[in-house]
Parts: C-alpha cells; structure tokens; sequence
C-alpha cells in the first residue's frame, strides 16, 4: 500500500478527537492543574529558578498528553470498542494511532499556550531557545504518545491502567530535573536524568536559553537521547498499532 | 454553532442517495472496491461467494488456567447478497468467529476468505470491503449521531458530499432524526445502539459484520434496523449477523448457522431447521415434565425447565389433548418455531448459561 494511503483518515481523526476532547473542557483546564501548584510553590520557595520551572511545566504538559492518549486510547477500546469499527475499516491502524494522538495534542495545546505566555513575559528568550523548545516538545509528544498508545493495548480493564498511567507520569514527570535544575541533581546520577526524555528536554532548552551550563558532552547525551527516544518510539508505536489491529 | 466536524444538512444534497454510477465516483471507498475486484477479474480470481470459510480454529491461550478452545472447526460460505445469521448460547464462538472475518483477530488455524481474499493474508485489503458493529459497542459520548455517522464515513475516505447524503439517509432509516444533534451520552441504550448500527449501514460496505445489532433496542427499532438491512442487502450488500433473538434470525436472515461450544452444529433456512425438528405442531403441557414418558408415543418431547414441549403433527392433536385432560394438565398448541429446532439442536435453551 503506498505511504499516503496508509494517513488517509489522520486528519479527520484528528479532528473527531478535538471535538470529543473539547467537550471535556474541565479535563483539559485541570490538566494544568499540578503545573500550577508546582510552579506557586517555585515562586514562593525559590523564585529564581522560576524560569526552570516554567520550561518543566512546558515539557510536563506535553509529557501529560502521553497519558490521556493512554486513557482515550484505553476507555475507546475497553468501553466503546471503537478501535473494532474503525480498525475493519480502510482507515490504517497507524493512522488512528497518528490521529488520536495529534488530536488530543491539540486539543490540550491551549493550556499549554497559556504557560508559554506566561513564560515569555517572566523570562523573554531569544528565539534559539524557542526553537529548541519546539523540538524538544515534538520529541517529547512522540515519546509519550507512543508510550501511552502502547500501554493502553496491554490491558483488558480501566482500573488496571489508571496506577501505571499515574506511576509513568509520576516517575518520568516529577521525580527527575523536569521542574528544578539538573546540577541539583547528585554527580553520579546525572546521566540518567540526561537520558530520560523530560529531563533532556528541559536540560537542552534551559543550556540553550542559557538557564543552565551544559557541556558539549552532556548537550550530545541529551540531545542524542531524546532524538533516538522520538524516532524509535514514534516507530514502534506504528508497529504497534498495526499488530494491535488483529488480536493474536 | 458550527462544529470541526459537519453539524447540519446545509449545503449538503439533502436526503437519501441512490447508489448511482455517478457517486461512485467521488466515492474512494467504492473506488478502491472497484480497483479490487477489477484486479481480480483480470486474475480470473473474481469469488462468487462474499465469504468461505474453512475448519477455522481458535484456542485462547490464557497466562493462567488452561487454553480455551473457542472455535473447532467452523466452516460456512456466504453468498453476495445474503444475509445470514449465527445463532448460539452465549460462549458458542459466534463472535470469536465474527472477529476473525473481520480482520480483528488472528485464527489458530483454517482459512477465511472475503470476496476470494484471505483475511489473515491480505487484511489490508479486505478492510475497504468490510464493517462491523462490534459487540457492546457505543458511539462517542461526546459526538452526536450525525457527527458520529458523518466522521466515520469521511475517516474511510467518503467524499463529503456522499457522506452527508448517507448520514441523513442512515440518520431516516434508524429514525434517529429527532436526536441527531444531541451528544450521544444523553440517547437512552437503545438509541446509541441505532447510532452504532447507523454508523455501520451508513457505509453500504459489500460485507458487514453485525454483532448482536439490536441488543437493547425496543421492538419497533428493532424492526426497523431488520428492514434497512433487508434493503442493504437488495442493493447487494451482504451480511452475516450473530443474534440472541430467535424471532429476529427467523425473521431476518434467510440462512442460519446454529454453533455450540464452536461447532456448527446445522445450517439450514429457518423452515428446514423446523422441519428437521420431526413435526409442525408443538404442544407445550404446563408442569408435564413428570409426564415425559405419557406422552413419548406422540413424538419428539423436549423438556424445559418443567414445561415438557411434544413435537407432533395435526394428526395427533386430538389424542394429546385427551391425555392432557386426563392427566389435569394444561396444554396449549402453536406452530412449531426456532425455539423448538435450537433446542432439539443444542439440547438447551438459547438463554440457558
């Protein structure tokens, strides 16, 4: 089948998911929620790391978007079976994966522009740094996209999916550098906070926005990391999709 | 307040469409049916039958307990146009079955194949000739049925303007119009069942797969979905249906497929699986089960539950009732149905667990 066929059906997706999306308009606003709290006791504690905080708060609403796909994707297939209808369809797998995905990204884009906003007036960037904030935030979509589809076809109830949608978003969200600096974090340890998605990301876009000193080393590990990360899992999650079309 | 996706009829061709020569152009669907079936024609390939298939198996393997066998052995063929029904108590393989026609879910064994194409090999190509209403599936909560019908249709790469014309017309048919602009979460069951099986006609696919379609539905909607699958199939849609509804595999189908614990165990039109039942007449005798053996002499006796039903002809009639009389039973007389022909067939009532 040749490549654009197997998109065709992406943009209308897309679009069913914005719609069914917005209506849960609480979700979204709530969807910054943990941002916000984190981001109040940052100006309270620690003010001049706020800038820090606030690119954390940027990569963390975008990781955030892995786990509504893990919990659409999920509640679509447990509840609805929907993927049933549109799988024995000509619509391909990977363009309901694509869909899905960028349609909830989407949809979950405005709170995110909030905090940009904010961003820009509490520390103005040149556009460098805004760049690499833009490919550091696609990569991290990917990466969290991917995820969360993959996970969502591993189980057969809700209620098994909610705490491994809870400890991901916990584990890869919270706990490393994401909204405080990565020399805080102990030398020996600091690799792994380069190779973990979120961290990188904020760990490039702070080196670039010159919140933080990076060496040539550690911009390649992260830089590195985060690409292979993006690629790969954008891969797998194609796979995936289409042998999650047909059950074995 | 206009929605990302299509709310309205405006700038639509209104109502129903025929299928015409001249929307089939602008339809990709039908464009790619088209481009498949001339390629097989060239090959010489070109299968009469909608569906074949052949000693298909499934063993669910589970991580703990032992491997359940779903499916041993089914084999069935459909032809274009008809509409067939597989009727069976409930973990008889019916959806197992519909699931791996319809590219859903791998088999352990055997072959399907849909219009010549088989369905583990090339499901990519099947999937543009087929679709399904999935067992207990909804309609997006936060979609009206009309956005639901219409995105559906434009994500298989309907042209727009065919898939308004078939939203309204599947939105007629479903009778659906009254709430086809209200957010499917507040329809009752039965309405987003109608939302689910209009979604699925709505595509006038060659095959669809329809997995209890009418579950939840009042027996007015009921009817309805029988009639637009009727005319579905008269405009050369074929389909293969799985169903509780005894009265709706008589009434719909025009061949039926009884399985039990993943066998056909016969297959016939409805009149012959009565016939084969030994009688026309069925005289139910209330509370006559301890009776079974007054009244074996007259025919085939089936017992359910304490009820004993007597498979026998007219000739007999007359005796019967005399021993129902003196025995101070109730027995009542009826044309014999379904019910009598799953339960010499199974053994067991469809409802029984």
């Amino acid at each position: 089948m040749a490549f654009g066929l197997r998109w065709a059906g992406t943009g209308v997706f897309c679009a069913t998911e914005i719609r069914v999306q917005f209506h849960e308009w609480l979700a979204i606003l709530t969807g910054t929620l943990v941002q916000a709290v984190l981001l109040i006791f940052v100006w309270v504690l620690a003010r001049d790391i706020l800038p820090i905080a606030l690119i954390g708060a940027l990569v963390y609403s975008v990781f955030l978007i892995g786990q509504r796909v893990l919990n659409e994707a999920a509640y679509v297939r447990i509840d609805h079976k929907l993927n049933e209808l549109y799988h024995a369809s000509p619509m391909s797998p990977e363009a309901y994966f694509l869909g899905m995905s960028t349609g909830i990204f989407l949809a979950y884009l405005p709170p995110i522009l909030v905090i940009a906003v904010v961003t820009i007036v509490v520390a103005p960037f040149g556009l460098l740094p805004w760049g690499v904030l833009i490919a550091c935030l696609l990569a991290v979509w990917s990466v969290s996209a991917s995820l969360g589809y993959f996970i969502s076809t591993l189980f057969k109830d809700m209620k098994t999916i909610w705490p491994y949608s809870s400890l991901i978003t916990n584990l890869l969200g919270i706990v490393p550098p994401v909204f405080y600096p990565l020399h805080l974090v102990p030398e020996g340890w600091r690799w792994l906070a380069l190779v973990l998605p979120t961290s990188s990301a904020t760990a490039l876009v702070n080196g670039a926005a010159g919140l933080e000193v990076l060496s040539g080393e550690d911009v390649l590990l992260a830089g590195g990391s985060l690409a292979v990360e993006a690629i790969a899992l954008f891969i797998f999650g194609i796979y995936w999709a289409r042998r999650a079309a047909r059950e074995a | 307040m206009t929605s990302p996706l299509w709310r309205g009829k405006e700038g639509g061709s209104g109502g129903a469409r025929p299928r015409t020569s001249s929307s089939y152009k602008n339809d990709a669907t039908a464009l790619r049916t088209r481009a498949i079936y001339a390629a097989f024609r060239l090959r010489r390939r070109v299968s009469e039958l909608a569906l074949e298939a052949e000693d298909v198996r499934k063993t669910y393997h589970g991580r703990s307990g032992p491997a359940v066998e779903a499916l041993r052995g089914i084999s069935m063929a459909l032809g274009k146009g008809e509409r067939v029904a597989l009727l069976g108590r409930n973990g008889a393989g019916k959806t197992t079955f519909l699931r791996i026609a319809s590219t859903l879910l791998a088999p352990s064994a055997g072959r399907v194949e849909v219009f010549g194409l088989n369905v583990t090999r090339n499901p990519e190509q099947v999937r543009p000739l087929i679709a399904v209403v999935p067992q207990e599936g909804k309609p997006f909560f936060h979609l009206t049925p009309r956005e639901q019908i219409y995105a559906y249709l434009r994500a298989r790469g309907i042209d727009r303007e065919i898939a308004k014309a078939r939203t309204e017309q599947a939105l007629t048919q479903m009778d659906l119009e009254e709430v086809s602009d209200r957010l499917c979460i507040t329809l009752s069951g039965g309405q987003k069942q109608r939302a689910m099986v209009a979604t699925v006609i709505a595509t006038e696919a060659p095959l669809l797969f329809l997995d209890e379609p009418t579950i939840g539905m009042d027996p007015f909607a009921r009817r309805r979905v029988w009639e637009s699958l009727r005319r579905l199939t008269r405009s050369g849609s074929t389909i293969l249906l799985t169903t509780h509804y005894l009265d709706e595999a008589e009434a719909l189908s025009q061949r039926l497929y009884i399985l039990e614990e993943g066998r056909v165990l016969v297959a016939g039109t409805a009149e012959e699986l009565k016939h084969q039942v030994g009688g026309t007449l069925r005289v139910t005798i209330a509370d006559g089960g301890r009776l079974r053996d007054a009244f074996a002499s007259f025919g085939t006796c089936v017992r359910e539950a304490e009820s004993l039903h007597v498979i026998t002809g007219p000739e007999r009639i007359n005796e019967i009732m005399a021993l129902a009389m003196r025995e101070k039973v109730s027995a009542t007389v009826g044309p014999v149905t379904l019910e009598e022909a799953f339960l010499r067939a199974v053994g067991r009532s469809i409802d029984e667990e």
